[in-house]
């Protein structure tokens, strides 16, 4: 079914979490590997401006739905990234913008050559370049809402249970989105279907291990699907991702767990 | 009545401790995300245009000034991938910011849209050749910006600064302007409300230029060189030089002018510049030999000011 991108912009919102109950946390407060976990999530979600830039450099900026997606999508997940920040506040655990700077600074020069690579790439190969991004993030996007509903149902959490089942639904229009355009422009060019198989391929790490510790990537993977329920989320993320024009028989996600030790 | 510049900034200090540390501190980012201003579909009264609609004159400017608010993603494109994408405070400024002009020009396509029989001025287009060498550039630049402002560093945040708040000056300066010419109470209003959207775009700007040219000498050398090669306002890149210029001669007075060469004189290191007069009376610079002398400009004045830091 076709993205209707009036829709999404019109009712597209910050995540609200002001009705939530946050004394909860006081009196049954969150354990030390959720905390790890949701700082993980939380600067991916800060992170994606980082990512939109990634995807300006190539000619998709150009097209207005896809302005107008990325202008709301990137706001929504900020507000994901500050919803976050407010429950770790809550346990003692400050993220600031002066922080997250800090950590952007660390990244060093494969951040600086990033969009360099990018930009050469999306300017050379032009729109086949850009099924390879949307494909990608319909990965992305596709983890990140089994991430956050198998934290929810592991903790059960009064309270953070609901926020991040509105997290995950906010995630599921970004699905919605990426999958669209992944499926309409792999359908139309075998050249952006083999790009995007090889770059699948050889190149997809779980969302976050560009800018993570090797170690924290491994730490979240093993708490959310390192168990036989959260191998079932995975092998579904892979059949989506499977689904796609051109990508049948792939298995990136649980390649990438097994590459990490990660088993059920 | 809406003010044609926001409150300014006091001069040169700041009643933030941390002014130091973080530029622009008293503007509360968090504040300003918290507060955005989304689609202001619900508050306009678009029918009244059926009974007393606007004429085309009007209508060329709104479609222009759509546009520019339009073209943030390309501005966005250029400053992310420089050394400014690692600055949490500003990025988050951005998404913010971004999403606040997203609905300004959705706010001003709805007046469009109000005007059936209009149709936009074929003249405000690009021609072929001048589109085949500013596709050109627009490719390029990414790739130029992620090489030689990555090797600048920092001082780049300023820059994108000061043409921030040049450029938030000038546009909301032609929303005040425009407003004031309107005989049309419902198109006014909507106006100067769009206008107090903008106005917390500006301080920011404003407030961030303040202090980061205040810090660093090179980064006024290099916001210098480079503003003097600069198309204000930001997105004219994207028109036909007749369509800027209409654009000034119909929004900027000589007054407003000389208030904002005025404000950017205050700027640390930026005096003299006289950066709108020239943008309001000079033909924008297009492709060939010309745009291609002018980026070799760009990376000449670039790579003097790496050397000289």
């Amino acid at each position: 079914m076709a993205f209707d991108i009036d829709d999404y912009t019109a009712t597209s919102e910050s995540v609200g979490w002001e009705d939530l109950d946050f004394e909860a946390f006081k009196t049954d407060p969150l354990p030390e590997q959720t905390l790890r976990s949701l700082r993980y999530m939380c600067d991916v979600e800060y992170h994606t401006v980082c990512y939109l830039r990634d995807l300006l450099v190539t000619p998709s900026h150009k097209e207005r739905d896809v302005s107008a997606f990325m202008t709301m999508w990137n706001r929504e997940e900020f507000w994901h990234g500050e919803a976050l920040a407010h429950v770790l506040g809550l346990h003692g655990i400050t993220v600031d913008f002066d922080e997250l700077k800090a950590k952007r600074l660390k990244l060093g020069w494969r951040d600086k050559l990033g969009p360099l690579r990018q930009s050469i790439l999306g300017n050379v190969v032009g729109n086949d370049f850009v099924a390879v991004h949307m494909s990608w993030g319909a990965a992305n996007e596709w983890s990140a809402v089994a991430a956050y509903r198998r934290l929810a149902k592991l903790e059960s959490h009064p309270t953070l249970s609901p926020l991040l089942q509105r997290i995950a639904q906010q995630e599921t229009r970004h699905v919605a989105f990426y999958a669209s355009q992944a499926r309409d422009r792999l359908e139309k060019s075998k050249v952006a279907q083999k790009l995007t198989r090889l770059a699948l391929q050889n190149a997809w790490g779980p969302v976050g291990s560009s800018i993570s510790a090797p170690e924290d990537v491994t730490h979240v993977m093993k708490h959310l699907f390192g168990s036989e329920e959260g191998m079932k989320e995975v092998r579904r993320i892979d059949s989506n991702i499977a689904k796609l024009p051109g990508m049948d028989g792939l298995t990136i996600v649980a390649d990438s767990l097994a590459k990490r030790g990660v088993a059920a | 009545m809406t003010r044609a510049t926001a409150p300014r900034p006091p001069a040169g200090e700041s009643d933030s401790d941390a002014d130091d540390l973080v530029p622009g501190a008293e503007f509360n980012v968090r504040e300003f995300a918290r507060t955005a201003v989304g689609s202001h579909r619900p508050g306009l009264d678009l029918e009244v245009y059926a009974t007393d609609p606007l004429d085309d004159r009007t209508l060329d400017l709104v479609a222009y000034l759509a546009r520019l608010e339009h073209s943030t993603m390309r501005h966005l494109r250029s400053v992310l991938v420089t050394p400014t994408h690692k600055d949490a405070r500003v990025t988050a400024f951005l998404v913010t910011w971004a999403y606040e002009k997203y609905w300004i020009a959705d706010a001003l396509e709805a007046v469009l849209d109000a005007h059936p029989s209009y149709e936009a001025a074929a003249a405000g287009r690009l021609g072929p050749l001048a589109r085949f060498w500013h596709s050109l550039a627009e490719r390029v630049e990414p790739i130029h910006e992620s090489v030689i402002a990555n090797a600048i560093g920092e001082d780049v945040v300023a820059v994108h600064s000061a043409t921030g708040a040049v450029d938030e000056w000038v546009t909301r300066a032609a929303f005040v302007s425009l407003a004031e010419q309107a005989d049309h109470e419902s198109f006014r209003a909507l106006l100067e409300q769009l206008a107090e959207v903008k106005a917390r775009h500006e301080l920011f700007w404003s407030l961030q230029s303040r202090d980061r040219l205040k810090r660093s000498p090179t980064a006024s050398d290099l916001a210098r060189r480079r503003l003097a090669r600069a198309q204000l306002p930001l997105g004219a890149i994207d028109e036909s030089p007749d369509a800027t210029r209409r654009f000034y001669a119909a929004l900027i007075s000589d007054d407003t002018i000389a208030t904002i060469d005025g404000r950017i004189d205050e700027l640390p290191g930026l005096a003299g510049l006289r950066l709108l007069e020239r943008s309001a009376r000079e033909t924008p610079r297009r492709g060939g030999l010309e745009g291609i002398a002018s980026w070799i400009g760009r990376v000449a004045a670039d790579l003097t000011t790496r050397r000289r830091a």
